[in-house]
Formats: C-alpha cells, structure tokens, sequence
C-alpha cells in the first residue's frame, strides 16, 4: 500500500476510533448537558472523517455532507437540545435502567460483537476505510442501547442521533457516501425529529411534571 | 519403590490398627499421629523417587470379582499428587497430636486418629489404583471416611446437616464418575485403566463428548467447580481442623488428578478447542464467584473454604489453558498451562493447610469461629500469627512467595495466546487474565481483612482476651507448611523440573530447559527476553531495600527512640467497639457488586420514649442471596420430591395390592424368559 | 567489567529514585497552587520534610503489633525494588530479568497489603475506612492496569520491561499512534491516579478524615516511619509516570551503554517526567475529587478502554 494511502487509513481509523470514544463517554455521563456537548463534539469528528474520506478518494460529494454534518449536528440541533435542557430545569439522570458501569460492560461487549460480526465483510471493503464499518456498527449498537438503558427523554434522543451517526459512518465507510439525496432527505428527517422532540417532552413536562419517559407506562390504563 | 509402597501400606494400616487397641488417649494419640507421620514422610520420599523414575511402577494383584484387580500404578502424575498428600498429611498429624486435646472427653481420640489413618490411605491409594473398579471402592472410601470426620462433634448444631449434604453432593459426583467409567469401559470391554489408555478403537465423538461432560461434572463436585461448589463452605467449617486442612488441601485435588487422568492420559490429549474454553470458563466463574462469596463471609473456616473454589479456579485456568494449546498443537504451550495448574496445585495446598491449622489454632485458643470476636491476637498468639501471615502473603500472591510463582506462570500461559490461530481465543484469554487480576486482587482485600480482623488491633470479645498460644506441636504442624511455601516460593528451579517430568508425558513436551534460564536462577518460560522472574532475586532485593530504609532512618534518627501512648480516638478512650468490623471493612465491596450479591439489609429501631433521636434498642441484619440454593438446588430438590410424591401412588399399603404387583412381575418374566 | 557497568547503573538508578521523587510531589504541588493562583510553597519542600520528619521521635499506639512498625520498611521496600526493575534512563536496566510488569504490578501490590494492615492496627476507626476504601480502589484498578499491560505487551511482543521500552524507542513505519496504544495510555493513566491516590480519586492534601484514602491509614505515623512512608508514596508515584513516560513515549532512552547516550537519556527523562508531572497537576486542578461509589464507574471506564485495546490490537492494523 502507498505510503499515503496507508497514513490515510491510519488517520481514518484514529478519527473512527475517536468517535466511539465519544459514545463511551455518553454512556458514561450523568449530566445531560454533558451529553449534548459530546454528541456535538462527535459529529465534529464525524465531519473531520467525512471530510478526510473525501479529501483521499477525490468524491467531492462528500465534502458537501460534511459541511452539512457541521451545521446540523454541531450547531443547530445541540443548541435546540440546550434550550430544552433549560427550559426543563433537569440538569442529570440520576436514575437509570442500567447503572453505569454494567453499560459500559455491555458496552464493550457490544463493540466485540460487532467486530465479530463484519469480520467475513471486512476484507470485501474499500481499503482505506474497511476498519470503519465494524466501528460504525458499534457505534449503532450503542445508540440503540443508551435509548433503551436511560430514562430521560433527552437522553433517549441523543442516543438516537448517535445511531445516526453510526449509520453515516457506516455509508461513508462501505459506500464513501450515499447519494446526496438520501443524504439530504436523511438530515432533514433528523432535524425535524429534534424539533419533535422538543416540543414532546415540552408536552411530557407539562403533563407529568417530569421528562421521564417510564411516567408513559401510566398511559396503559 | 515396592519397599516403600509397602512401607507406607504397613504404617497408615498400623496408625489404623493400634490406636483401638488401647484404651489410654495419650497412647491412641501417639499411636495413630506418630503412625500417620512417619507413613507421611515415607510418602514423600516415595513420591519424589516416584517423579524421579524413568518408568513407572506397576503392581496388580488379581481378585476373584470380575473386572476388579487390585491394580497399582505409580507414574510421575501419580507421585506427583502422592507427594502432595503426604506433605499435608506429615504436617497435619503432627499439628494433630496437640489439637485433638480439645476432643478429649467428647470424643473418642483413638476413633479419629484411626480414621485420619484410613482417610489418609485411602486418598494416597485413590491416585495410585490403575483400575476402574479399584479406583471407584477407594473413592467411595475416601468419601465415606470423611464424612466420618467431617460429623466428628455431632452434636453440635448444624454439623449433622453439613455432613449430610456432603454425603449427597460426593455420591451424585461419583455417579457422574461411574457413567464416565462406564463409557470407557465400553470400548474397550475392561475396567482397566491400562486398557483405556490404549484402546482398541477411538470412542465415537458424541460418546467423547458426553464423557467430557460426566468426568468435569462428577470430579467437578469433589473440587468444587461453580455451581457445585455449594457443599464446601458447609463442610469444611463443621469439620476438625486438621481434617479440614486435608480436605480442602488435599482431597479436592484428587478430583484434579482424576480430571487429568481422563482428559490428558485417557482421551490421549486429543480434544476440540472448546472443552478447554468450558473448562476456562468454569475456572473462571469459579474463581470470581468464590473469592467474592469469601469476602462476605464471616465465619473464618467459611472463608477459606470459598477461597478453595477460588483457587480451584485458578487450577482450572491454567489448565484449560493448556488444553487449548494442546488442541491446535501448541505442546510446549500446552506443557506450560498444565505446569502452571500442577503448581498451583501443590502450592495451594501448602498454603491452604497451613491457613486452616492456623484457622484451628485460633479455634483452639478462643472457641469460636467468628473473625467479628477475634482481634490483637497477634501479641497473644505470635507464632500462629506470623505462620498466618506467611500463608496469607501466599494465598494473596505477593512475590516472593509460591502462590506469586503459580500465578504468575498461569498470567504467562494465557498471555501467550497471541499464537492462537482463532480471534475469539485470542480474546477470550487475555479477558480470563484480566479477571485472574482481579480474582488476585480481592482475595488480598480478604486476608488483609482476614489476617488484620482476627490479629491485629484491640481484642473484640472476652474470647480473645484469654487467648493463649497453642501447644508446640501444633506450631511444628503449622511451621511445617510455613517452610514449605517458602521453599516452593523461592526455589522454582527444584520444583520446575520436578513438575516438567509430570507434564512431558501428557502433552509430549519437555520444557524444563526452556522454561529455566541462568543456571535455574530465573523462570523465563519461552525467552528472557519475553517474560522472566526470580523470585531469589526479588526476595534479595527486598531485604536489601528494606535494610536501606533502615539505615537510612537510623542515620537520620539519631538512635530516637518511640514513644509509645494510646491512639486517638476523638477525645473518648478508645475501646473495641470503635474498630473497624469484617462487615464494615467488606461493605464498599459488598455495595459495589450488589448486582452479584443481592444484599437484604433489616434494621429494627426502637426510640427512647422521651425523644426519637436517641436509640434505645437496635437490631440489623444482613444478608447475601444464596444465589444456587435457591435457584438451583432448591427447585431441582422441589422437583425430586414432587415427583416422589407423585409415586407414592404404588404403595398403597395393601397386601392385595403387593401380591399382585409380584404376581404381575413373575408372569411377565416368565413370558419373557421363554 | 560489564558486571562493573551494571551494578554502577543500578546504584545510579536507585539513588535517582530516592532523590527525584520528593522533586516530583514538589512540583505537582506547585503547578496546582499556581493554577489556584497562589505561590505554593517552595519545589524543594518535600525534602525539608521528609528531613524533618526523619529527625522527629516517633510516637507509637499501644494497640499495634509489629507490624505497624515493620510496614514502614516492606512499603519502602517493596516500591524501591519495583522501582529498580523498571527501565528508567537505560532500556535495559540490568534488574529486568528478576521480574517482567507482572511482578511490577504484584511488588506494588505487596505494599498495598501491608500498608492496609497498617490502617488496621491501630484500632481507630479511620484507619479502618482508609483500609477499607484502599482495597476496593485497588481490586478494581487491577484488571483495568493488567489488560492495559496486556496490549502494550502483545504490540510489544513481550512482557519484559525492557523489551517493551527497545521496541517502542525503535518502532518505525508508524507515524500516527495506534489507537490500540492511545486507549492503553488513557486507562493506564486512570490506573495511575487511582493507584497513587490523587485527585479525582483521592485528595492527597486533604484534612478531613471522611475523605481520605491513603492519608487515613498513615494516620497513626509519625517520625521515621511517617517518613518512609511519604516516600514510599512518592517512589510509587515516579514509578507509574516513569511506566507511562518509557512505554508510551520513549523517544530518547538511552538503547546503549554509550556514555553519551546516558547522559541523553538522562536528560530526556528529567524533561518526560517534568512534563507529565505538570499535566498531572493540570488534571488534579480541573477535576473535583469524586465520591468513593463513583470511582468504580470511572475505573470501569478503565478496564473497557482497555478491552477496547485489546480489541484494536487484534482488529485495527492499518
């Protein structure tokens, strides 16, 4: 392999590596303002990847998804999360489902699966990001599962924008890309959810006078 | 070697004999202990000639039973376990010549140093017999004998149920041990062990399986491997000590030996990967399950009985380990994890002895068992203290002793699993490893727990004020064991080789050369420059450092001499009721791993009449989840008797009714006769 | 000649263990007060100290055995002799072949042991909770610090020290680090603050008595022995950061018995040790110290990156 091409993918996978940190880290955090800033701190690093991708094959399209990441996931929709978080007047989670260091286990333990689970893909890959698809499914795993071990509504959204993510990177990865209009329709359909999100626990405060979405489970009656 | 074979029959037998033949407790003590010894240390020289020769010795005397001959085999892992038994039993007869005073009146001393004999006889013959049926008689024997000992004082309370559901729990091991037998047998159409090893045609791979099965589950409850485990901490503490020391140190190694025995020299080491993957996980499981159920014990007998199951697991580690080298024909890897179990093995019988003998003395001197009455025994009792102390370093693993040697070749083996072919085991090994650390570092929190509780600080109960030291001969028991950690630990280049003529013909590799380096000075398995201790050097360096600390404080100090005063104990006088308590110590544990322990708390309060801030009567209670009592063994236990229930249909109680089922019997028979 | 050479070597080693370790705890001490923007006292006040406490008549507790005067010593000399297995300025010090990382980890672990009994000798209750909050810091430490190890050494290709140190110093053909590496450097660093009590897992200047760790069982000390063991705790602080300064950046080590290669090295790791002493002081000042039912979520924190080092090792190669 080139030597350029080599210290691209090493770069990729430093950055990829990055990312599932930041997961790690919203795992383990308690404050939810916290998670805001490390969900925005990841789709920064998502963007740096994008944008290296793009950088080192040539497919411009992808630059265009990045700078698109920026201004969705960094900028608008953390900041419509923050005004939330304010409005609601809950700084942390202090009860969760699943207490942190089991999440972080299972965690790990969801990142060895999923590296066991595109072990026959990985070498059908692109070269320069096959390590990525494997982290990228992590990444999803992990999403899914802070939405189900945490109780705020917040929280659940940004574990569910974190699968997002996982899933642009895995496009990004297997397929430098999807086509642009997948990529729009995608962002828009993630902006809009925010918005939704927004004015649901708006609606759960005022009802329950808590974001906690067990309080639903009262609805069954 | 014959001469000495029956050298040591003639003494156990004799130690047997003679103490029923007096009725005088001095002379049955000296009698059965002194026999007990001296067959003991014949043992030892047997065992070592044993390992030392080139060819195994063989004796058989026929019988008139079919399929049973009185078979005898002693081959280097025959001798290895010989020498183990006869180590424990040499220092455990001699602690018993003075501990048995405490029976003196209550039970019959001539009785139980009989049966010491017996039990004795019984384990050195169970590794020794070469034929299945001969194997099976001496277990049972062995069984039944100590459950002899372990209802030793019946009369106390829980002694009698102890006793029982070891009874049950050995029998079920032994049917799981006569299937594996059997499916043996099958092949090759005779019980003997020579005939397994060299059968006529390989058993089908099902059959394998399900012999793999039976042999882990049916030696698995003598050892004590999760979730068979349950037996032990009722056991052990019910028994004498002495006698405690010989189960937990030697008995359940037996089951090691016979795990051996069918995987490696049976099955002829071929196996597919996962049997070694079972067997880490069981070890495992074992390992942090009983280290963390030791933790919240507080009964001291108790606690050492679930560190066996801890230790059985790290046992168990290194041989899984090997075993799964042995499968992808890494041998000298393979030889290494075996070497690593069989090291551990002897080690943890040396230092689990010595802790129970230690446990027993401090029995002896305080009558109780509780580590909440103990305390400031170490001023009252030096020398059971400092033998103590030395078999808690070992059983904690701190260099430079021989529990630090064992463990620290098991953490090479599973490190050296980078040259295993699959993924999954290139993880799952160095995981084990990592909860091998942490099994290692709760079990230090536990004997410091242990060791600090029951001899440091003030005395917490009237008990422990009285203690005295124990009489010589149990401090020769305990010294005994004492040496020999310490020889184990700093003199890896005797046992190494030892240990190698053990395992070269099992997994067909000598690494005796490869794994001592410098004229023996240093264990380096593979190269020095891969990994290397010695443990010579370490201790060296130790007391060096520690002299220079000395020197440097008594050049700085100007010869000051302390001052000794009361501790600070916030303005009050500082009494035993504001140490810090086993409970209080083992709480952050307790709470940190609630999801394992499941604890209860209770706390009943009762308030002065006058003011509810002032306590008048207190009451807390806490407890742990029996996590396999009640959701294993109570349902299967439920099942059983429901379905007794259910067949008690057939005994109706009537005469007719009986006759009749005969007479149906008797005209089926008939009919199917002809 | 060459044993001449070795034993010079190990004398220089040990006598820059003893003397660089109080300059250490000085300087960290320095950078937090100046980031608290105070003077702090001088660099060189851990020496004045340990000095004075040397001089001072001890007082002992009536309630203590021996072992609350011997732990002093194995403590001392437990983290020297680790001290001396480790590869400080030379990659191979002439020690390593009497013990790899693992009897590193065990030798400090010896310590441990003894320092707990010795909360627990004096029979006060804060000795005891010192003791009892030492043990579960340090059982759960464990595992994080040996799968750390682990992918260190399987990078390595080896578990000897100095092995580990010669390759990383020589490693070429890797310009960015791997992230195997960077999640094994992340867990061995909270290893190392939780092992060497600092903040956020224990506040070595606090007073109160009800949140100490390690100050709690040196409660009863005094004189000599409070003195060893000051020392002791600020051996077993070098000790770390010279684990994490030599495995993870060894550039400069010296990889031969050249003099003037020496002398770099020398100077290379005062310069390493100095800087990481200043991030270690930087991260004591931006973190409150945590609760004690907290630390365990944060060394589990541990013990997945380094599964996740693991992990990388085996799957992520370039």
């Amino acid at each position: 392999m080139p030597a350029s091409t080599q210290l691209g993918s090493q770069l990729v996978d430093l950055c990829s590596v990055l990312l599932l940190l930041c997961c790690f880290a919203i795992v383990a955090q308690r404050r939810l303002s916290a998670c805001v800033d490390l969900f925005a701190l990841q789709s920064a690093f998502l963007a740096a990847t994008a944008a290296l991708v793009a950088f080192l094959t040539g497919h411009k399209h992808i630059y265009f998804a990045a700078a698109l990441t920026i201004v969705i996931k960094v900028i608008v929709l953390p900041r419509i999360l923050r005004k939330v978080i304010e409005r609601l007047n809950v700084s942390r989670e202090l009860g969760m489902n699943i207490n942190i260091p089991a999440g972080l286990l299972i965690c790990g333990a969801l990142v060895i699966i999923a590296f066991f689970i595109t072990q026959p893909i990985i070498p059908l890959g692109y070269l320069l990001t096959r390590d990525s698809l494997a982290i990228a499914l992590a990444i999803i795993l992990i999403g899914f599962f802070t939405m189900i071990a945490r109780q705020k509504a917040i929280t659940q959204m940004v574990g569910f924008l974190v699968m997002e993510n996982g899933v642009f990177l895995g496009a990004t990865a297997a397929a430098y890309g999807m086509p642009l209009i997948v990529e729009l329709g995608v962002f828009f359909d993630v902006l809009v959810a925010g918005l939704i999100v927004g004015i649901y626990t708006h609606r759960l405060q005022d009802t329950f006078d808590s974001v906690d979405t067990s309080t639903l489970t009262v609805l069954k009656e | 070697m014959t001469a000495l074979l029956s050298v040591l029959l003639v003494w156990y037998l004799l130690g047997g004999l003679l103490p029923l033949c007096t009725t005088r407790p001095h002379l049955q003590n000296l009698f059965a202990h002194g026999c007990a010894a001296a067959a003991g240390v014949v043992g030892i020289v047997l065992g070592v000639a044993g390992l030392l020769s080139t060819a195994p010795l063989t004796l058989s005397l026929a019988s008139n039973i079919p399929h049973l001959t009185f078979a005898i085999r002693l081959d280097p892992l025959a001798a290895f376990f010989v020498l183990t038994i006869s180590l424990v039993g040499v220092a455990a007869s001699i602690y018993a010549s003075g501990y048995v005073e405490e029976f003196s009146g209550r039970v019959s001393v001539g009785l139980l140093g009989s049966l010491l004999n017996g039990f004795l006889l019984s384990m050195t013959l169970v590794v020794l017999a070469d034929n299945g049926f001969f194997f099976l008689i001496l277990w049972e024997v062995m069984s039944l004998l100590s459950y002899v000992l372990v209802v030793t004082e019946h009369e106390k309370p829980g002694v009698r149920e102890a006793g029982l559901f070891y009874l049950i729990m050995t029998h079920v091991g032994t049917a799981f041990i006569i299937l594996t037998l059997l499916i043996f047998s099958q092949e090759t159409g005779s019980f003997s062990f020579e005939a397994f090893r060299h059968p006529d045609q390989q058993l089908p791979e099902g059959l394998r399986s399900i012999a793999f099965f039976t042999a882990l589950i049916g030696f698995g409850a003598k050892a004590g491997i999760v979730p068979l485990h349950v037996w032990l901490p009722y056991a052990h503490p019910a028994a004498p000590s002495h006698i405690s020391a010989l189960m937990s140190g030697v008995m359940i190694k037996t089951a090691i030996y016979g795990l051996i025995r069918v995987y490696f020299d049976f099955m002829g080491g071929v196996f597919p990967w996962w049997w070694g993957f079972t067997l880490l996980v069981a070890g495992t499981v074992s390992a942090l399950l009983g280290v963390m159920y030791a933790l919240m014990e507080h009964d001291l007998k108790g606690l050492l009985a679930f560190h066996s199951v801890e230790n059985i697991g790290i046992i168990l580690l290194g041989i899984g380990a090997g075993m799964i080298f042995h499968t992808y024909g890494l041998h000298e890897l393979a030889a290494l994890g075996l070497l690593a179990g069989l090291y551990h093995t002897i080690n943890h019988a040396a230092f689990k002895a010595l802790l129970f003998l230690g446990a027993g003395a401090l029995q002896f001197s305080t009558h109780t068992r509780h580590i909440e009455e103990y305390g400031g025994l170490l001023r009252r009792m030096p020398w059971t203290g400092a033998f103590f102390l030395i078999g808690a370093v070992s059983i904690a693993a701190l260099p430079p002793t021989n529990g630090f040697v064992s463990e620290w070749l098991v953490f090479q083996s599973l490190f050296l699993s980078f040259q295993l072919p699959t993924l999954f085991l290139k993880l799952m090994l160095p995981i084990a490893a990592a909860m091998l650390a942490l099994t290692g570092a709760l079990a230090l929190a536990c004997f410091a727990k242990a060791f600090g509780m029951s001899f440091l600080a003030q005395p917490r109960s009237a008990h422990a004020r009285h203690a005295t030291e124990v009489p010589w001969s149990m401090r020769v028991g305990m010294g005994f064991l004492a040496g020999l950690c310490i020889v184990l630990g700093l003199a890896p280049m005797l046992v190494v080789p030892l240990l190698d003529r053990v395992t070269a013909p099992l997994t067909g590799a000598a690494i005796s050369s490869q794994v001592l380096a410098l004229d023996g000075w240093v264990v380096a398995p593979v190269t020095v420059e891969f990994s290397s201790i010695s443990t010579p050097v370490l201790a060296m360096l130790l007391v060096g450092a520690g002299a220079l600390g000395l020197l440097i404080a008594r050049l700085c100090g100007k010869g000051l001499r302390a001052r000794y005063y009361k501790t600070w104990g916030c303005g009050l006088n500082l009494t035993p009721r504001m140490e810090y308590t086993a409970t209080g110590f083992a709480q952050p544990i307790k709470q940190v791993f609630e999801t394992i322990y499941q604890p209860t708390v209770k706390l009943e309060q009762e308030f002065l009449e006058q003011s509810k801030y002032f306590i008048k009567h207190q009451r807390f209670e806490s407890h742990i989840e029996p996590v396999f009592e009640k959701y294993l063994y109570w349902p299967v236990v439920t099942l059983l008797l429901a379905t007794a229930d259910r067949l008690r249909i057939i005994q109706a109680g009537s005469l007719h009714l009986y006759l009749t089922y005969i007479f149906v019997t008797l005209v089926l028979l008939l009919l199917w006769a002809g | 000649m060459q044993s001449i050479i070795h034993i010079v070597l190990v004398v220089v080693q040990l006598a820059l263990l003893l003397t660089l370790s109080p300059f250490v705890v000085g300087l960290i001490r320095k950078v937090k007060a100046r980031l608290q923007c105070r003077r702090g006292a001088s660099l060189f006040q851990p020496y004045a100290d340990l000095a004075k406490l040397f001089r001072k008549q001890p007082v002992i507790s009536s309630t203590t055995s021996w072992i609350f005067t011997a732990a002093p010593y194995i403590v001392f000399a437990s983290t020297v002799a680790a001290g001396l297995l480790m590869p400080v300025f030379v990659s191979h010090t002439p020690l390593n072949f009497a013990g790899n990382i693992i009897a590193l980890v065990y030798l400090l672990a010896l310590g441990t042991f003894f320092l707990i009994l010795a909360g627990l000798d004096a029979g006060s209750a804060f000795g005891g909770m010192g003791s009892s909050r030492e043990a579960i810091v340090a059982t759960l430490a464990e595992p994080a610090m040996m799968l750390s190890i682990l992918s260190i050494a399987l990078t390595a290709g080896s578990t000897n020290l100095s092995t580990i140190v010669h390759q990383s110093a020589l490693m070429e053909g890797v310009v960015v680090a791997p992230p195997a590496h960077l999640m094994a450097l992340a867990a061995l660093f909270i290893v190392t603050l939780a092992e060497t009590g600092r903040v956020p897992v224990d506040n070595p200047a606090t007073h109160l008595e009800l949140t100490m760790i390690h100050e709690a069982m040196l409660l009863e000390y005094s004189g000599r022995y409070l003195a060893l063991m000051e020392w002791a705790a600020g051996i077993k602080l070098l000790v770390f950061m010279t684990l994490i300064v030599n495995v993870f950046a060894p550039w400069g080590i010296a990889t031969s018995l050249a003099p003037s290669a020496i002398a770099v090295g020398l100077l290379v790791y005062l310069g390493k040790v100095a800087a990481l002493a200043l991030v270690i002081g930087v991260i004591e000042s931006m973190f409150a110290k945590l609760r004690l039912f907290r630390v365990p979520e944060m060394l589990g924190a541990a013990f997945i990156l380094s599964l996740l080092a693991l992990v990388f090792f085996y799957t992520l190669k370039g």
